[in-house]
């Protein structure tokens, strides 16, 4: 008390409702020691599904080596983030969002391709996934959007300012085409807009008319897309084509049984049935070497750190800060549920990342952007009365 | 403001936001219950389905040798070509299948095809172009200049080979293709779709030796179907090495003798068989023409085929076996058996053949000369028709003499072995004809006529034997009376030299015959060639034998080029006592058969199979001592 009472008063600014000291005691242990349980998982992971390939040539520690290196850009990022006062964050908002639709543009004009969808750029031999970091950009500038907005919250027309906000960046990264990512862009606004207040029978109404616009939809989707749906509802029907993913997958998670084969014992990806296994369908794989034991753990972590990051967002200062975490918490199960989802067959195939074991910097790098963020906010909070 | 906060976001929605956490892992977690611990044991298995692959390691066929362990048929190295369109870029497909076709001799669009349909198919697996092995000089073409051959892949495999190719066919067959009826019902005993099996002979006869105990290797493979590695292999067992009874070298003395004189067109074919009369062993088989049985281990054309098929002279058939003629004199035996076993003859019994022919119903019957006073001994030596008309259907020369009948003759005949196949381990073994009356009126619906009997008698008519059949029966008469099963099959060995089967001798029956009457026989038959009616000049051994001449055309006399025009086969039956006396110890009996010997011989000139018996028993039997 006596410290705080000694300390210089900071100046209040425009951006700043009033001074927020930072205070390091107040970082989140809970959510930084389980964020570097799983960033660890990750690489195990990533060893355990690239280690052992029997299909490909080459140093088979690459992906581990670049993994830990991502990883260690990460908590860099993390730290930094922390470092400043997220406020700042909300001030910038309309930058940012600028900024977003620039990079998301950026994707599509001169983005490279992969697998049909031109989804990275290439800076300096690295491929960025600016999508990615657009998620996290499009929470910021959401939670902005609805912590400013709180008086009139209930008003249909917030939402639909909302969604005008929204519809830019969801178009851009469909073009590119990915589905996936779009698809977690219109999550994280439903759970901003949840969280923030918003009237329920608008979100009902908002869900509804996309559902009633699903044949519009099917008639836009591109074919590969429609094949998965239709595999997801019946792998058989083509079980050589669009069914092989779901079905290599199911048989991966289900040999592992209750313990799994052991780290790098699968057989499922190294032999490449199962496809993209360091990302895409990490789960499966992780599913297949360390079983049911091994996801029982992970779904603990990630238990943890969701539950974490709302008791970040419940003990923000600002409303501002309420929304970024549970923006936040939203991004992250939403992808959990997809990706999971996907690989035990409860959703259809869609290339979203599992946050921490998937294989991938741009997606490492923007979690622990994201998570920088939620400590930054813990760190400002009010302290906790005597 | 923090009040503010709280108010602003309604905490309820937050908590809200927990259970639908909780609601989510539970949601993922008990599918995953189903998917790892419920199912787990079957997915587990669909995963090792994935990637192991259980391929069969084929076995190497066993040898086929002759009783002293000359091969006669092993397994040399060929290749396979085949191409794996992965490694074959498109652009070089046509340029790779006509070169593929000319090397080969197939059509190119058809090897196109296959390319074609395999990279569809899995691009990544390679398909066989070549449908049979290819030779070493052609591999080597492909091997060395690889550049112009992509994606080709040389691979080793088996061709059958077959030393002596021609002679040894008509008792070793060949292996070819398993066709698809066959391999449908084989599948559970291992064979695959690309085996080769036995066809005929002994190829096919033994296929269940010789084929050895297929191995199998364990492979992981890729999604791409690409092989990692082993995971575990069960050698193959190579098949068990057959040895026959054949005496390589006998049987190269009879086709020696046999194919010169079909070479010479002195007989149109010829057969030849040696057995030991104590068990049945075949010493040599040989069947001339026959057919290069290379010639279906390399893949048989169709004008290869046709050419085969289309010679009258049945290269494709073991005539040892698979033909039947008429026995001619040498059917004497059964007729005499049969009436010294009857009583109505005896050793002693003697009709004066005053002329050559005597006439019953206003038909004439006619012997080769007029031989005087014969009894049994001299008849059976001098190949007397009368005496054998008489002693079969009695006859005017002989009034005192009942003749035996064509019951007991038939009787008789069965019992000596004729007009059922012998068993011997062969495929498509003849039964011959042993005609009855009843046999008569079952197949002609006619009465059987003493015609009928007379020429039966002299192994004429409806009498149709295998040389074998005629073989086996005087080795019966040669052991003192069993009539062994005839046998190719001397041992099995496994590829240790271990001999897993030997085959013993098996009786087909005892004869109902006694020892006398089969030394009365025995002592004829000596005759025949010491009395000079089957004549062999400074005879190093004492072989008995019966010759035959069995006709086969209608009208006698000459044509424009001298032949004669009344066709006959040359027959000589022997067997080699162990010493000159009429104990049953012969340890070999030989029947050779000339078919079509009129072509150069007058009817009653010197049997030629008689000179071909001695040179060959003396070269073997002389050397072998």
């Amino acid at each position: 008390m006596s410290v705080r009472a000694m300390s210089l008063p900071r100046p209040a600014t425009p951006l700043h409702d009033r001074p927020a000291p930072r205070r390091w005691i107040q970082i989140d242990p809970i959510l930084l020691i389980v964020t570097l349980l799983l960033i660890g998982y990750g690489l195990v992971m990533t060893y355990s599904t690239t280690a052992e390939t029997r299909t490909f040539t080459g140093d088979p520690m690459q992906f581990v080596i670049r993994g830990a290196i991502w990883a260690a850009v990460g908590m860099a990022a993390m730290a930094a983030i922390a470092l400043f006062d997220y406020a700042w964050l909300g001030a910038f908002a309309p930058l940012l969002y600028v900024f977003t639709l620039g990079l998301l543009s950026v994707v599509l004009a001169i983005g490279s391709s992969s697998l049909g969808a031109q989804r990275s750029v290439n800076i300096a031999g690295l491929s960025f996934q600016f999508s990615e970091v657009a998620k996290v950009l499009m929470i910021i500038v959401l939670a902005k959007f609805f912590a400013d907005r709180r008086a009139s919250i209930g008003s249909p027309l917030t939402m639909l300012l909302g969604l005008a906000l929204l519809s830019p960046a969801v178009l851009l990264v469909y073009r590119q085409p990915d589905l996936g990512t779009s698809l977690v862009f219109i999550a994280i606004f439903f759970g901003i807009a949840f969280l923030a207040g918003a009237r329920i029978w608008q979100l009902v109404a908002l869900a509804a008319v996309a559902a009633a616009s699903f044949p519009l939809v099917w008639a836009l989707l591109k074919d590969y897309q429609r094949a998965r749906l239709s595999a997801f509802l019946d792998p058989y029907s083509d079980p050589q084509g669009a069914g092989w993913n779901i079905i290599q997958s199911l048989i991966a998670v289900g040999s592992g049984g209750a313990t799994g084969k052991g780290l790098t014992a699968g057989t499922q990806s190294p032999l490449g049935y199962l496809p993209i296994a360091e990302s895409d369908f990490v789960f499966s794989g992780l599913a297949e070497d360390l079983g049911f034991a091994g996801a029982v753990i992970l779904f603990a972590l990630y238990i943890v750190l969701l539950i974490a990051a709302l008791r970040v967002a419940l003990r923000a200062k600002d409303p501002f800060g309420m929304l970024v975490g549970g923006g936040v918490a939203t991004m992250l199960l939403f992808q959990i549920l997809v990706n999971v989802g996907m690989a035990i067959s409860l959703m259809p195939v869609t290339g979203i990342p599992l946050p921490f074991i998937s294989h991938g910097g741009s997606s490492l790098v923007s979690i622990c952007f994201a998570l920088g963020v939620l400590q930054s906010i813990s760190m400002r909070r009010e302290p906790e009365g005597p | 403001m923090r009040q503010e906060s709280r108010t602003f976001v309604s905490v309820r929605r937050f908590v809200a936001f927990g259970v639908a956490i909780f609601v989510i892992f539970t949601a993922l977690t008990a599918r995953l219950y189903d998917l790892e611990i419920v199912r787990g044991d079957y997915y587990h298995q669909l995963s090792e389905q994935n990637r192991i692959v259980r391929l069969p390691v084929p076995a190497e066929r066993g040898g086929i040798v002759d009783r002293n362990g000359y091969v006669l048929a092993r397994n040399i190295p060929g290749f396979a070509i085949s191409v794996i369109p992965v490694d074959l870029s498109r652009t070089r497909e046509d340029e790779l299948s006509h070169r593929l076709a000319s090397l080969l001799d197939l059509p190119s669009d058809a090897i196109a095809d296959i390319i074609r349909a395999q990279r569809i198919r899995n691009p990544y697996e390679p398909v066989r172009i070549s449908k049979t092995p290819v030779p070493r000089e052609i591999a080597l073409v492909v091997t060395e200049r690889a550049e112009l051959f992509p994606g080709v892949r040389v691979d080793p495999e088996s061709i059958r080979f077959y030393a002596d190719g021609t002679l040894y066919a008509p008792v070793i067959g060949y292996t070819g293709p398993i066709t698809e009826d066959e391999l449908a019902a084989l599948k559970d005993s291992g064979y695959l779709a690309d085996d080769d099996l036995g066809r005929t002979g002994i190829e096919s006869v033994y296929e269940q030796y010789l084929r050895g105990t297929y191995g199998w290797r364990e492979i992981e493979r890729d999604a791409a179907q690409r092989e990692i590695k082993t995971l575990a292999l069960q050698r193959a067992t190579v098949g068990n090495t057959v040895s026959l009874t054949i005496d390589d070298r006998l049987q190269k003395l009879l086709d020696g003798e046999l194919r010169k004189g079909v070479e010479e067109d002195r007989f149109t074919q010829g057969v030849g068989v040696a057995l030991n009369p104590q068990t049945g062993e075949i010493l040599a088989m040989v069947s001339v023409p026959a057919y290069d049985n290379n010639m279906f281990a390399r893949g048989i054309t169709s004008s290869e085929l046709a050419a085969l098929n289309a010679d009258d002279r049945h290269p494709l058939v073991n005539k040892a076996i698979g033909d039947i003629y008429p026995a001619g004199s040498t059917f004497k035996m059964v007729t005499g058996l049969s009436a010294l076993q009857e009583g109505t003859a005896t050793r002693n019994t003697v009709i004066n053949v005053t002329s050559t022919s005597f006439s019953v119903s206003g038909q004439a019957f006619f012997d080769w000369r007029a031989h005087g006073s014969l009894n049994f001994i001299t008849g059976f030596a001098h190949s007397s028709d009368i005496y054998f008309y008489t002693l079969a259907g009695g006859s005017p020369m002989a009034p005192n003499v009942q003749g035996v009948g064509p019951e007991a003759i038939a009787k008789y005949g069965h019992m000596l072995g004729f007009g059922a196949p012998t068993g011997i381990d062969l495929p498509d073994e003849a039964a011959g004809i042993m005609p009855s009356p009843e046999w008569k009126l079952q197949n002609f619906n006619e009465e059987w006529s003493i015609g009928n009997t007379y020429h039966e008698a002299i192994g004429q008519g409806y009498v149709a034997v295998t040389p074998l059949q005629l073989l086996n029966a005087y080795a019966s008469v040669a052991n003192g009376g069993t009539l062994w099963k005839p046998h190719l099959l001397k041992q099995v060995t496994d590829g240790s030299g271990n001999v897993v089967y030997s085959q013993q001798p098996a009786a087909i029956r005892k004869l109902d015959i006694s020892q006398e009457n089969l030394r009365t026989i025995r002592e004829g038959a000596r005759l025949v060639v010491t009395s000079g009616h089957a004549p062999m000049p400074n005879a190093k051994l004492p072989i008995a034998g019966k010759t035959g001449t069995a006709e086969f055309g209608a009208s006698s006399g000459r044509d424009i080029a001298g032949h004669n025009k009344l066709g006959f086969h040359n027959w000589f039956i022997s067997f080699l006592p162990q010493a000159d006396n009429t104990d049953p110890t012969a340890q070999i009996a030989m029947a050779i058969f000339l078919y079509d010997s009129s072509k150069s011989l007058c009817e009653f000139c010197i049997n030629p199979a008689v000179g071909m018996t001695q040179r060959i028993l003396e070269q073997y039997v002389g050397a072998k001592k």
